[in-house]
């Protein structure tokens, strides 16, 4: 037996964080990981700051889906407080929240491409990427920390849905035309991916795994369907699902989900109404506890807010998509070559920022 | 599996009530390895667990649970530091309760010699718990390894 050390800086991982995998020979008996290398303190933070600040703060969870954590913090405190959100800025929630979903799955798509050895296809997804940057700067202002979410609104309008539309489209395009069939059909892909990495279906219920990690492993689960929220009850999309459980079914589930985000953010600007989209400056909050969860990029992103009335919270817990699906690497590398383990471990789409916090 | 019969499934009084975002249901002498087991059983999802310590001592540890798409929140209260782990009936558990211990040291029966998971190898866990009177101005790295009472600022609320 040998244990092989990756990490925590390693060229096959973008974040710090450590995995000993265990090996008999080139092949893995079991792994141990270790995380906390991140570890910024973020929930003690949020219990040291005002609720405004505490928006600010959690924007900063996640360095690319900063949009899911104000907007499950907002419907945390909206819950606490019975706050309505204007029905414009429910969609222009719902349009940031899928562009953000295809800026992660399109990072994702080519740092995966990457580590395939698919240099090509790795350039087309971050020429696609960039186009949803430019996307949410038109929108935002920023590329990344977007500020969009307040409890009770947004704070910012869509001024010009028609460039978004287009933008849209574009990337809708080249997505269903180039980056599908190859992601489903090249030797390639399927060589290195299928088979590879396996978690059944038992197991991500046992493990807690969520969004397209439980989805490529046959559970219809998706918070946008399961619990609606904001305006996705008024629209129409696919959820994908496969039953396969490998690195595979979560190239094919991520790929097709970039197609539905698409459609979704299509369908969400020609029926945004006119109308207000702020929400109060200074909504009172009262003593009292909730929950909120929205369904992120990488899966349902949990807050737990307890208020005692004051302007600062007593606590809030907040359970990332990331450290659901991260345990559940030691048990899909059992049995895998070691060589697979940077794949394996690289298709959760893991955010160690998130997990550690 | 269907919501409404989990606590008569578990011999427990009461039932869900709906408020703030999901179904919520206080359990005072909750058994948490036997709800682990029958959750595992039926296929109902750990969200993860949350634990705030209460007023008057102890912790008020609340398990989130889903089902279908419905959240669902047990709360229990726990004195005394200790609870039974349900991490070798729910691995989705392992992390989490881990991380409680990090943050509050509440001993988790079962699991001896459990590893840190955010703190550093070493440091003493219950981190939260040890700098609960500190300010906004101090670095939890810092207080991390801060002794208790080296620093006074109290938390402005």
């Amino acid at each position: 037996m040998s244990i092989v050390p990756m990490g925590p800086y390693h060229p096959a991982l973008e974040e710090p964080y450590k995995i000993d995998a265990i090996c008999e020979g080139e092949l893995v008996t079991g792994c141990n990981i270790q995380v906390g290398f991140n570890f910024r303190g973020i929930e003690w933070l949020a219990e040291r700051k005002n609720y405004t600040q505490d928006l600010a703060l959690f924007e900063r969870v996640c360095g690319i889906c900063s949009n899911v954590h104000t907007l499950t913090f907002s419907r945390a405190i909206e819950n606490l407080a019975g706050l309505e959100v204007p029905e414009r800025a429910q969609y222009i929630r719902v349009v940031v929240a899928e562009a953000e979903r295809l800026h992660s799955h399109l990072l994702w798509a080519g740092v995966a491409c990457e580590l395939i050895g698919f240099q090509t296809l790795f350039m087309t997804c971050f020429a696609l990427r960039e186009k949803v940057m430019d996307v949410l700067e038109a929108i935002s202002g920023n590329r990344v920390n977007y500020a969009m979410n307040r409890p009770g609104g947004v704070n910012r309008d869509i001024l010009d849905p028609a460039s978004v539309l287009e933008a849209v489209k574009a990337i809708a395009d080249v997505t269903r035309t180039r980056l599908i069939p190859v992601m489903t059909t090249d030797a390639t892909v399927r060589a290195r991916c299928a088979g590879v990495g396996v978690l059944t279906r038992e197991q991500a219920i046992a493990w807690g795994a969520v969004g397209p990690m439980a989805r490529a492993s046959g559970l219809p689960q998706d918070i946008r369907i399961a619990e609606p929220y904001e305006a996705y009850d008024r629209l129409s999309f696919d959820v994908p699902v496969l039953p396969d459980g490998d690195v595979f079914a979560r190239v094919v589930v991520r790929a097709l989900e970039i197609l539905e985000s698409c459609k979704i953010i299509e369908q969400a600007l020609e029926q945004m109404p006119a109308g207000p989209f702020r929400g109060p400056d200074f909504p009172v909050i009262p003593a009292g506890e909730a929950t909120a969860r929205i369904e992120g990029p990488r899966g349902e992103v949990f807050y737990y807010v307890v208020s005692d009335g004051s302007d600062v919270p007593l606590r809030v817990r907040v359970r990332t998509p990331t450290f659901a699906n991260m345990p559940t690497v030691q048990t899909m590398v059992k049995n895998q070559n070691l060589a697979d383990v940077p794949l394996i471990q690289a298709s959760i789409d893991p955010c160690y920022s998130c997990t550690d916090r | 599996m269907i919501v409404d019969g989990i606590p008569a499934a578990l011999g427990w009084h009461g039932s869900w009530e709906q408020h703030r975002g999901g179904l919520w249901l206080e359990v005072p002498d909750l058994d948490v390895r036997s709800m682990a087991t029958f959750m595992r059983e039926n296929e109902v999802r750990l969200i993860t667990m949350t634990v705030r310590p209460e007023p008057s001592g102890g912790y008020r540890f609340m398990y989130h649970w889903d089902s279908d798409g419905s959240l669902m929140t047990v709360v229990t209260i726990v004195t005394g530091g200790k609870i039974a782990s349900i991490a070798d009936i729910l691995p989705a558990a392992d992390w989490v309760e881990r991380e409680i211990r990090d943050y509050y040291a509440v001993e988790f029966e079962g699991r001896e010699g459990m590893k840190s998971l955010m703190l550093l190898e070493g440091d003493e866990p219950g981190l939260f718990s040890r700098t609960a009177g500190l300010g906004h101005d101090i670095d939890p790295a810092d207080a991390a390894r801060m002794q208790e009472g080296e620093t006074t600022k109290e938390v402005d609320r």
